[in-house]
C-alpha cells in the first residue's frame, strides 16, 4: 500500500542566503588591510593584483606574497519584545590569499602574475535551537577567486592591467522546518552546493610624482551559479513526501566594485592614502532557489533582497620606522547595503566602523614578514525581516588577525 | 601587581570584552502591578485543555502558566496548578495525528485519532484540593452562569478534582486565594454548547439547559458576581472577551459547498433524484444537502454561504452520500438563523464583559478580534500561523482549543493589553519556544 499524505503544508520555506555587506571581505593584502583596507593608488606589493592590476608592472620584479587570516565574528541578538537573547557560536573562519607576480624585468614595461584570494564569504552559526531557527540556524559561504593578470607600463606615469577572474565557491545552510515530530523535534532543511562564476578586474595606475600616486580599478560582478546543490530534509515521516530530498540551482551575485584613491607622501618615510569603494550591491535584488522536485509544493522560492549600492571610505597611513620596519594604521567606514525590512539573522548587517593596524618587518633584504589586525564593530541596529517577521536588536563585532610573508625574487 | 601589569591586564580585558557585542535586555517592569498571587479563572481554554482532552503537558502549557512565567520576571510569585498525572488524557484520551486507512480506497491519510497509548489517568479523579489553593482554577465545560450553581463542582469531573467545597458554588473557590492580580476568561461555554451541537438547544437557556445559549440576565448576574468577588480585595486584573466561535476550525474546516462532484454521471443521477425540488447539482463545488424540517415535504435543502458544518460530522460518510443522497442531520449544521443567534449572544455577552472592565477599572482583552487576526494569518519569526485545521499551527486537533503555540499567542495578546492599560512593561512569550502539533 502506498503511504500518502493528504495534507500539503504551506509553512514558509524562504530562500535564505543573505550575507549582508559582510559577504564582502576586504582582506586581500595584509599591508593594505593594515591601512584601512585600501590600496588602489600605490602598488605596495604583489597584492596589487587584487587592489589595482594596473600597478603590477610597477613592482620591482617578481614577488610571492601570501597571508592567512582568522576572522572571529560575534553577533548578538536581543528581542526587545520578549527579552530573548542569542549569540552566534564561536567559530573561526580563515580567508587567505596568495599572489605571484610583478614586473618581468626590473625596468621593463610588462608585468604578469596570478592571484588566489577569497573576496566574499561569511559564516553565521547561531546557538542550536535558537529562537530564529525557522529563519536560519546556520549559514556559511566561501569563495575562492583565481585571477591571472597582465599589466603594462605605458609610460613612466601610466600603467594599466587586466585580470580574468575565475570564481569558485560553496555554500551551506541549515534551518528548522516548523513541523514537529512525535518527540517534539523540528524538521530540518539542509542546503549545500558548489558554485562557479567568471569576471574580470581592470585597473589604471597613475604616478603623478614620486610622492603622489592615483589609481582607479574596477572589479566586475561575478555571478556565482550553484548547480545541482543538495537539498536534504529531515521531517516527521507522515509529511516526508512533501519534503523530498532533491537538487537545487541558485545564483548569488558577487557585486562589482569601483575603486578610486590617492596615496601621498608628505614627508620622507610617511605615506597617507585615501580610497573610495563603490560597491554595486543592487545586483543583489532577488535570491531564487529552483528545486528539481517540488519542496512543500513549490519548485521555486524567491526572496527579495533589494540591496542598495554603497560607498565605503578608507583612510590609512604607513610609517617606515627603520629600514626594516614599517608600521601601518588605518580605518574605514563601510555602510550597510541592506535596507530596513530586509535585515535577516543569516547576517544581520549594519553600518560598520573598521579600525586596523599592522607592521611589516624585513629580516632579510628579500624577505618580508607581515602582520595585521582588523577590528570591526557595527552600529546597534534595530531591524526586521519582512519576509520572516523576525526582528530585534542586533550588533556585530569581528576581530581578525592575520600573518603573512612576501619574498622578492 | 604593579601599575604596568594592571594597565596591560586592563587593556587585555578591554580588548577581549570589546570583541563581543554587549546588548542589554530592556528594563521590564510590572508598572506597579502586584503579581504576588496571580489567579486565573476560566473554562477549558484557561485549564490548558487541548486536543479534546486535559492532560499534564497541556496544563503545563496553559496560557496562565505562561503568563505566570512572564510575571515572574517582574516580581511575580509562585504559581500552582491542579496538575494531572495523566499525559494521555483525563477522563478520556486526547486526540493525536495518526494515519487512518480509508476502507474504500485503501489510502492512508493523516487524521486525528484518540491517543492509542494505554490510559494513564488512574487515580487522577481523586481530590487534590488539600494541595491548594491553586492559581489556575480553569474548569473545562464551566459556563459563566455555572458560577452561581451551588454544588456545581460535584457534577463536573474536572472541578471535582480540586475544588475545596463541592457543595458551594464555584464563587467560593474564587475566594480561596486572595489574589493580587487575576485574569478571567469566562463565557465561551454560554454559547459554545449551542453552536457545537448545531443549535439544538434553547436561545435563553437556564441553569439546567445544556447545549443552549445562556439567558443574558443570568449571564449578567454571574459575571457581576465573579468580578465583584475577584476585585473584593483590591486586585487588578484582566477580563477577556469571548471569541466568535464561527471563526474556529471546528466550523470553518468543511465549507458549506464542500460537495465536490467530478463525474457528470454523479451530477445527473443526483439531479434525477431531486427532480422537482429546488435542489440542483453541477460539476465542481456544490452546497451540501442538509436536514431542514421547515421545508415542506422533503424536509431538506441545500446550504447557503454563511452556514457552517461542524467538524463533528462523520467526515468519511460525506464521501458516501451524506450531504447529497442523505441530508446532513441538523445537529452537525449551524444554519444562518443559529449563526445569528450565536453571534448576537456573543456580542451581547462581550458588551457586558467590556462594561464590567470599565466599571471596575480593569484591562479588557478583545480576544475575539485577535483570533480573527490569527484567522487571516500571523507571520511570526519565520512561521506562518493561521486558523486552518492541522496546518495552521495554532489550533489543536479538536478545532476549538489551541496548541501550546496558540495559547502563547493568547498569552501575548493578554500581556500586550496589560502593558497598555496598566503602563507595565512585561516581556512577551516566545511562541516558538512552545510546541505545536506533533506529526507521526
Amino acid at each position: 500500500m502506498k503511504k500518502q499524505t493528504i495534507l500539503s503544508f504551506l509553512f514558509l520555506l524562504p530562500a535564505v542566503l543573505s550575507m549582508g555587506a559582510g559577504y564582502q571581505l576586504n582582506l586581500q593584502g595584509l599591508r593594505q588591510l593594515a591601512m584601512g583596507g585600501g590600496g588602489v593608488a600605490q602598488p605596495w606589493d604583489a597584492a596589487t593584483l587584487f587592489y589595482n592590476p594596473g600597478g603590477l608592472s610597477r613592482l620591482d620584479g617578481i614577488q610571492v606574497n601570501g597571508s592567512i587570516l582568522g576572522i572571529i565574528p560575534a553577533t548578538q541578538y536581543v528581542n526587545d519584545v520578549n527579552g530573548v537573547t542569542a549569540r552566534t557560536q564561536n567559530k573561526v573562519f580563515t580567508p587567505f590569499n596568495l599572489y605571484v607576480g610583478g614586473a618581468i624585468k626590473k625596468a621593463g614595461g610588462l608585468g604578469v602574475g596570478v592571484g588566489v584570494y577569497t573576496p566574499f564569504g561569511s559564516g553565521t552559526y547561531w546557538e542550536n535551537g535558537w529562537t530564529g531557527r525557522y529563519a536560519i540556524q546556520n549559514i556559511e559561504l566561501q569563495t575562492i577567486f583565481i585571477q591571472p593578470t597582465v599589466s603594462y607600463k605605458i609610460t613612466d606615469a601610466v600603467s594599466v592591467g587586466v585580470g580574468v577572474v575565475i570564481g569558485t565557491g560553496n555554500v551551506k545552510l541549515n534551518k528548522a522546518i516548523p513541523v514537529q515530530d512525535a518527540n517534539g523535534n523540528d524538521g530540518q532543511a539542509s542546503l549545500k552546493g558548489k558554485a562557479n562564476g567568471l569576471g574580470y578586474n581592470v585597473g589604471l595606475s597613475f604616478k603623478a610624482s614620486d610622492n603622489l600616486h592615483f589609481g582607479v580599478s574596477y572589479r566586475s560582478r561575478v555571478d556565482m551559479h550553484a548547480k545541482d546543490g543538495d537539498a536534504t530534509f529531515k521531517v516527521a515521516s507522515a509529511v516526508a513526501a512533501n519534503f523530498p530530498n532533491t537538487k537545487f540551482d541558485a545564483t548569488l551575485p558577487c557585486p562589482e566594485v569601483l575603486s578610486v584613491g590617492a596615496a601621498w607622501k608628505p614627508f620622507e618615510k610617511f605615506t597617507v592614502q585615501l580610497d573610495f569603494n563603490l560597491t554595486g550591491w543592487n545586483a543583489y535584488d532577488t535570491l531564487a532557489f529552483n528545486y528539481s522536485a517540488p519542496v512543500n509544493g513549490s519548485s521555486r522560492t524567491a526572496s527579495a533582497r533589494l540591496y542598495q549600492n554603497r560607498l565605503a571610505t578608507r583612510l590609512g597611513a604607513n610609517y617606515q620606522a627603520t629600514e626594516r620596519l614599517a608600521l601601518m594604521i588605518g580605518g574605514a567606514y563601510d555602510p550597510s547595503p541592506v535596507r530596513d525590512g530586509y535585515v535577516s539573522p543569516d547576517l544581520p548587517d549594519a553600518n560598520r566602523i573598521v579600525l586596523t593596524g599592522g607592521l611589516t618587518y624585513r629580516p632579510l633584504s628579500k624577505l618580508t614578514l607581515m602582520a595585521a589586525v582588523e577590528y570591526v564593530t557595527s552600529a546597534k541596529r534595530h531591524a526586521m525581516s519582512n519576509e520572516t517577521g523576525f526582528g530585534g536588536l542586533y550588533q556585530n563585532k569581528a576581530f581578525t588577525p592575520g600573518i603573512g610573508v612576501a619574498y622578492d625574487f | 601587581m604593579n601599575t604596568k601589569q594592571l594597565l596591560i591586564g586592563g587593556l587585555a580585558a578591554l580588548a577581549f570584552a570589546s570583541c563581543k557585542p554587549q546588548l542589554n535586555t530592556p528594563n521590564y517592569n510590572s508598572g506597579n502591578l502586584d503579581f504576588t498571587r496571580y489567579l486565573a479563572v476560566g473554562n477549558s481554554l484557561t485549564s490548558g485543555y487541548s486536543n479534546n482532552s486535559l492532560y499534564r503537558s497541556g496544563q503545563q502549557n496553559s496560557y496562565p502558566s505562561m503568563l505566570a512565567n512572564q510575571f515572574a520576571t517582574v516580581g511575580g510569585g509562585a504559581f500552582l496548578q491542579p496538575l494531572l498525572k495523566s499525559e494521555v488524557g483525563f477522563p478520556t484520551a486526547k486526540l493525536v495525528l495518526g494515519l487512518v486507512i480509508d476502507s474504500t480506497t485503501g489510502l492512508a491519510s493523516l487524521s486525528p485519532i484518540p491517543d492509542p497509548s494505554p490510559s494513564d489517568n488512574a487515580g487522577d479523579d481523586a481530590s487534590i484540593a488539600a494541595q491548594g489553593p491553586f492559581n489556575n482554577i480553569g474548569v473545562p465545560g464551566i459556563r459563566a452562569i455555572d458560577f452561581l450553581i451551588p454544588g456545581y463542582a460535584s457534577l463536573n469531573p474536572y472541578a471535582k478534582r480540586f475544588f475545596n467545597d463541592l457543595t458551594a458554588s464555584p464563587l467560593a473557590e474564587l475566594g480561596r486565594m486572595n489574589p493580587t492580580f487575576f485574569t478571567a476568561w469566562i463565557g465561551k461555554n454560554d454559547g459554545r454548547g449551542y453552536a457545537t451541537s448545531g443549535g439544538i438547544g434553547k436561545v435563553n437557556g437556564g441553569f439546567l439547559d445544556q447545549n443552549s445559549i445562556s439567558n443574558p440576565m443570568l449571564f449578567a448576574v454571574a459575571l457581576d458576581s465573579v468580578v465583584n468577588r475577584l476585585t473584593a480585595g483590591g486586585a487588578k486584573g484582566v477580563l477577556i472577551s469571548i471569541p466568535d466561535v464561527t471563526a474556529i476550525p471546528y466550523f470553518t474546516t468543511i465549507p458549506y459547498n464542500g460537495l465536490v462532484l467530478t463525474r457528470q454521471g454523479q451530477v445527473d443521477s443526483l439531479n434525477a433524484a431531486y427532480a422537482g425540488t429546488p435542489i440542483k447539482f453541477q460539476l465542481g463545488a456544490n452546497a451540501f444537502v442538509i436536514q431542514d424540517n421547515s421545508v415542506p415535504l422533503i424536509k431538506r435543502r441545500q446550504m447557503v454561504a454563511g452556514e457552517y458544518v461542524c467538524l463533528s460530522v462523520p467526515t468519511a460518510n460525506l464521501k458516501r452520500g451524506l450531504g447529497s443522497v442523505q441530508p446532513i442531520p441538523t445537529q452537525y449544521i449551524l444554519d444562518a438563523n443559529e449563526v445569528n443567534n450565536v453571534r448576537t449572544a456573543t456580542a451581547n455577552f462581550n458588551d457586558m464583559i467590556a462594561q464590567a472592565a470599565l466599571d471596575h477599572d480593569l484591562a479588557y482583552v478583545n480576544m475575539g478580534a485577535f483570533l480573527k487576526t490569527l484567522s487571516s494569518g500571523i507571520l511570526y519569526n519565520g512561521v506562518n500561523y493561521n486558523a486552518e485545521f492541522v496546518k495552521g499551527g495554532a489550533f489543536s486537533l479538536d478545532g476549538v482549543h489551541l496548541t501550546p503555540r496558540g495559547y502563547a499567542f493568547a498569552a501575548n495578546e493578554i500581556i500586550r493589553n496589560i502593558n497598555a492599560y496598566y503602563g507595565a512593561y512585561i516581556p512577551m512569550v516566545d511562541v516558538n519556544a512552545y510546541d505545536g502539533l506533533s506529526f507521526p
